[in-house]
């Protein structure tokens, strides 16, 4: 079971990025966090497989997040995937400075991005 | 793709959409009717705020261009540019733009209500791709070269990373402001970070902006999470550490590079002062700005331009102009701290539950009724026998309790789902205020009753036709000014809303004192159209009903304040939805009430679950009259009739699994009955099971065979999926018939 | 706000849907590119006791897997139960049973095709396996020999194989 946390405001695209999860080969728990904040909650709670989050979020934005998670030794090894919507190259290359290790922009074709997903997925884990 | 039968557009997450959308639409409204109120209150504008319409845009765009809403997504994206260039303050707030954003704002309620009607949605599309190419002709204007000279920041990279354009924006604005830059760092248990944090966050906001909040590593312990906040505020590190006065958290200044002099030059106020009707247009903050603000970056301070401003243009230039660089600028934030506390306060003592959650507690509670049945039971088998009547006595008391607070249990949960209206009726409120600015219209909106009740599923239904009712009242009930005055009235309109609970229901009435209605003109208005044959005899109220025909109730003119095509039919066809009724009763030259009444709950009705032949079913519980638990043996048969002794009463037996021609379960010791009651008629019916009560939503079946006689529609209950909902008048007609007919 | 809401789905309830949905956004996306060409029409293809059949495009408004049906008692055997789509409660008629053919209890690839009806009423239609979203000119369409009742109005020969075409108002009438 792979566990992945979702986070995203918008409660529509969480069950989108939630549904297109679920039609992956490999069985999925999905955990889902509305803010950055409820994001720093989950992440001590569970070990997560894989982590995808918006940018523009209220209280702490993605890349503040993204910043958190990979400079953190615990959760630094978790792939992480920046969904974000299109014109925004500037936050989508300091995603990547700061350690994401895909971006996706939307609206995502399902087949890009399961195939962004199994890759990640796929990776042999790194040292958590 | 315009398509009525578009890809996804029956899936759940695309009904998730729409309702996420019209949530969107509804912050974005009140989002600027605040950013109004601001702007002509003549105040600093939040930049939260405008950051926030930001977002739903943004969220907007990307949403629809998931569902394939490539003329919605078109729209979002200039409007989310606008918005970009308002935050980022490439372009100044003034009121054309602000009328714009909505104008906006309004077309994209109307391109969403538009959905599913193709085409409705072929002509919205044609509209928006014209009102889009209108945006890029005469839009962006021209692009100069914005690279405000700002001190440059010994900043840690890792913290610039984290910045999204916009919070870079704001830490170049607040340095232009010559507001000194701080980080405050503060450590939290991971466990109750927020409450710490947003206590932080207000107490720094009361003296200046927390820029960006960043969740850092090296907190002391694990059970610990440490925050950096980038803070601009016109108090020094020092100072900052009295204010915030907490011994968690540190101040320190963040400094600036010397290498490079500042040399701030002030911008030539020609250049502050943008035209009138054409926005100031520059590009987003560029490279060159960010790099400036990096340690490595040591270019030649850049040629000073056109600064960035949300102010409108008369207020703006004063102190850019005026103000010598030392002295401290103004206060920015300082003017809402109450309203932040307040909204904090209110956050804390109320909970925000999802609908789910009380249906499952509502199902909780079904299921400790289905237990007290079986108590009673056990209650009715003590009694019966002498050697244990003395327990069962003692055991019937405690069963009475245990009903009452049962009984009490499940009306507060219902309760729970019930919402005060004052949150739809600061909506119209915030209409109103926005009406009153386009119209020039002086009206007040008077609201009674804000406490009144209603199902929360309800309650957000009636946005659309209250809006449009206000609206209407404020477009055409109330005069002009001088209209009013020649008519004897005040100069000042008024529109109330009364909202109370009559019996089972709720009536909300919306009266205005304009010019009412001329029944004669609808009449004639109507005969023309062919609504009415002419001549027709009819009460003054049948003629005031007509305005709610499809054909009389849309105005042959479109103003933008009563939008088009849509009319007092579809108010009343959403209030018919809703289980309720809408009346108007009007006075010619003095004014017109709506009335609308509502049952208080309507969409869920309690549903007693029963099971009978592996099916389950719904019996209203308004129907049922009590539950039995009963010896097979009790049941007496006679001349294919079944009969139970009830208290001395015979009363008729029908089984449920024979009703529906069903197999009866065989040899069953026990079976329940449940007594339901239409009118004077009562009626047992034989169940295998009782599966406890619920909250139902009645929903017709659909298909070509429709309606079956004995079922009056199904209901979705998780565990079991679709559940039919028994049409108890029927059944119990329908046997008591049979009955009488032997 | 500090909850977050645990979804776990199980291996089964992951399925096709995306499938679905993709045949489905292509079928739409036929439709629109059709649009201009009348000559093309769009039938989603799909098999019933090893023939194939098909319904034009527009009729469909969604694919579902088979899911538990509720029976509804007094109603023609056709009319084999109800299913709750998100809420809405949708009759469903097993095709087999409507064109006389054994019933068969459903099958790894049984579907639901749902149906936009006439005045908005909605059904869903039990078939063994859908197969895909075909364009055909209307051209090659051959009227099937009809009969009062027949509910195929015409043939289309693709490959090897004859498609039957079905005129759902006929299907529908039980």
């Amino acid at each position: 079971m792979q566990h992945v946390l979702i986070v995203e405001d918008s409660a529509t695209m969480r069950s989108l990025i939630a549904s297109t999860l679920e039609d992956l080969d490999v069985p999925v728990k999905i955990t889902e966090a509305a803010s950055g904040f409820e994001a720093l909650h989950c992440l001590p709670r569970d070990p997560f497989d894989l982590i995808v989050t918006d940018i523009n979020m209220p209280d702490i934005n993605g890349l503040e997040l993204v910043s958190f998670i990979k400079s953190n030794a615990t959760y630094r090894g978790i792939p992480l995937v920046i969904v974000s919507t299109e014109g925004a190259e500037r936050d989508r290359a300091k995603g990547m400075e700061l350690g994401a290790d895909a971006y996706l922009v939307k609206p995502f074709e399902p087949e890009e991005f399961c195939s962004v997903i199994m890759e990640l997925l796929a990776q042999p884990k790194q040292e958590r | 793709m315009a398509n009525g039968n578009g890809p996804d557009r029956d899936s759940k997450a695309y009904s998730e959409f729409l309702s996420e959308a019209e949530e969107m639409l509804e912050r974005l409204r009140g989002d600027l009717a605040d950013l109004e109120d601001q702007r002509h209150d003549g105040g600093e504008v939040n930049p939260d705020l405008i950051n926030g319409m930001f977002r739903s845009a943004h969220s907007l765009k990307g949403l629809s261009g998931m569902f394939g809403l490539d003329a919605i997504a078109g729209l979002a994206h200039h409007f989310e540019d606008t918005l970009d260039g308002l935050r980022l303050g490439r372009i100044a707030l003034d009121s054309p733009q602000a009328g714009m954003i909505g104008n906006i704002i309004d077309l994209f309620g109307t391109v969403m209500a538009s959905l599913g009607n193709e085409a409705e949605e072929d002509q919205m599309n044609a509209s928006i791709n014209e009102l889009i190419a209108n945006l890029e002709a005469g839009g962006t204007g021209t692009e100069e070269e914005d690279s405000q000279s700002v001190p440059r920041l010994l900043l840690d990279p890792t913290l610039m990373r984290a910045l999204t354009e916009y919070e870079e924006h704001r830490l170049n604005e607040n340095l232009r402001r010559h507001r000194i830059v701080l980080l405050v760092e503060a450590a939290f248990e991971i466990l109750s970070f927020d409450e710490g944090l947003s206590e932080l966050s207000s107490s720094i906001r009361e003296v200046g902006e927390v820029i960006s909040t960043l969740p850092s590593p090296g907190a002391a312990a694990d059970s610990q999470i440490r925050f950096v906040l980038l803070v601009a505020s016109d108090l020094d590190a020092p100072a900052m550490t009295r204010h915030i006065d907490s011994p968690n958290a540190s101040v320190t200044a963040v400094p600036e590079d010397t290498g490079a002099a500042s040399t701030e030059t002030p911008a030539p106020a020609e250049k502050l002062e943008p035209p009138k009707a054409e926005p100031i247009c520059a590009p987003p903050v560029h490279q060159q700005e960010l790099s400036s603000l990096l340690v490595q970056a040591d270019a030649p301070a850049p040629p000073p331009s056109s600064s960035v401003h949300y102010e409108e243009s008369t207020s703006s230039a004063v102190d850019e102009e005026d103000a010598p660089h030392e002295s401290p600028p103004p206060p920015g934030d300082g003017g809402r701290v109450p309203e932040e506390f307040s909204s904090l306060k209110s956050v804390s003592d109320t909970v925000r539950v999802d609908i789910r959650k009380l249906n499952e507690l509502m199902n909780l509670v079904g299921e400790l009724v289905m237990h007290r049945s079986a108590i009673g039971a056990t209650v009715r088998t003590l009694s019966a026998d002498a050697a244990t009547a003395r327990a069962g006595e003692d055991l019937g008391k405690t069963y009475k309790g245990l009903s009452r607070k049962l009984k009490d249990l499940q009306s507060s949960v219902l309760e729970l789902r019930l919402v005060p209206l004052r949150q739809i009726l600061d909506k119209l409120s915030r209409v109103v205020r926005r009406l009153r600015r386009e119209l020039e219209k002086d009206v007040i909106l008077e609201l009674n009753g804000v406490d009144t009740e209603l199902d929360k599923l309800m309650v957000e239904e009636l946005v659309d036709p209250l809006v449009h009712l206000v609206r209407n009242s404020f477009d055409h009930g109330i005069e002009a000014a001088d209209e009013r005055v020649a008519a004897g009235k005040s100069e000042q309109g008024r529109i109330v809303i009364d909202a109370f609970q009559r019996g089972n229901h709720v009536v909300i009435q919306v009266t205005d004192d304009g010019r009412g209605i001329d029944p004669l003109a609808v009449r004639a208005k109507a005969e023309k159209m062919g609504v009415i044959v002419s001549g027709m005899e009819l009460t003054r109220k049948e003629i005031l009903d007509l305005v709610f025909h499809p054909g009389l109730s849309t105005r042959a003119e479109v103003t933008g304040t009563s939008g088009r095509g849509v009319g007092m039919d579809v108010v009343r066809e959403n209030i018919k939805e809703m289980g309720g009724i809408v009346t108007i009763d009007s006075d010619l030259g003095k004014g017109t009430v709506t009335s609308l009444t509502l049952p208080v709950t309507l969409a869920i009705i309690q549903s007693l679950i029963v099971g009978s032949s592996d099916q389950f079913y719904a019996i209203p519980l308004n129907a049922v009259l009590e539950t039995l638990l009963i010896d097979a043996n009790e049941i007496q048969s006679s001349e294919q009739q079944e009969l139970l002794n009830l208290r001395g009463e015979p009363l008729t037996l029908r089984s449920l699994s024979d009703e529906f021609g069903l197999p009866r379960a065989e040899d069953a010791e026990q079976v329940y009955v449940v007594v339901i009651g239409i009118g004077e008629s009562r009626l047992g019916l034989i169940v295998d099971r009782l599966e406890g009560q619920q909250d139902t939503v009645l929903k017709p079946i659909q298909g070509p065979i429709g309606e079956v006689r004995g079922i009056s529609g199904a209901t979705e209950i998780s565990e079991h999926g679709a559940v039919l909902v028994l049409d108890v008048a029927a059944i119990v007609e329908d046997t008591l018939r049979r009955r009488d007919l032997r | 706000m500090t909850d977050s809401s645990n979804t776990e789905k199980s291996m089964d309830r992951r399925g096709e849907r995306a499938r679905w949905e993709a045949i489905a956004r292509a079928a739409a996306e036929a439709k629109s590119e059709g649009e201009g060409e009348s000559d093309i029409c769009e039938l989603l293809s799909f098999r019933l006791a090893d023939e194939a059949y098909a319904i034009p495009v527009e009729r469909v408004r969604e694919i579902v897997r088979m899911r538990p049906l509720t029976p509804v008692p007094r109603v023609p055997k056709e009319v084999i139960g109800v299913v709750s789509l998100r809420g809405e409660i949708v009759e469903v008629v097993d095709l087999r049973v409507r064109l006389g053919l054994p019933s068969e209890g459903p099958m790894r690839r049984t579907r639901i095709i749902v149906l936009h009806g006439d005045s908005g009423r909605v059904t869903g239609l039990l078939v063994d396996e859908v197969t895909k979203v075909l364009r055909v000119p209307e051209s090659d369409l051959r009227p099937a020999a009809s009969s009062e009742t027949d509910v195929v109005y015409a043939l289309y020969r693709r490959e090897d194989e004859f498609i039957s075409l079905m005129d759902v108002n006929r299907v529908l009438e039980i």
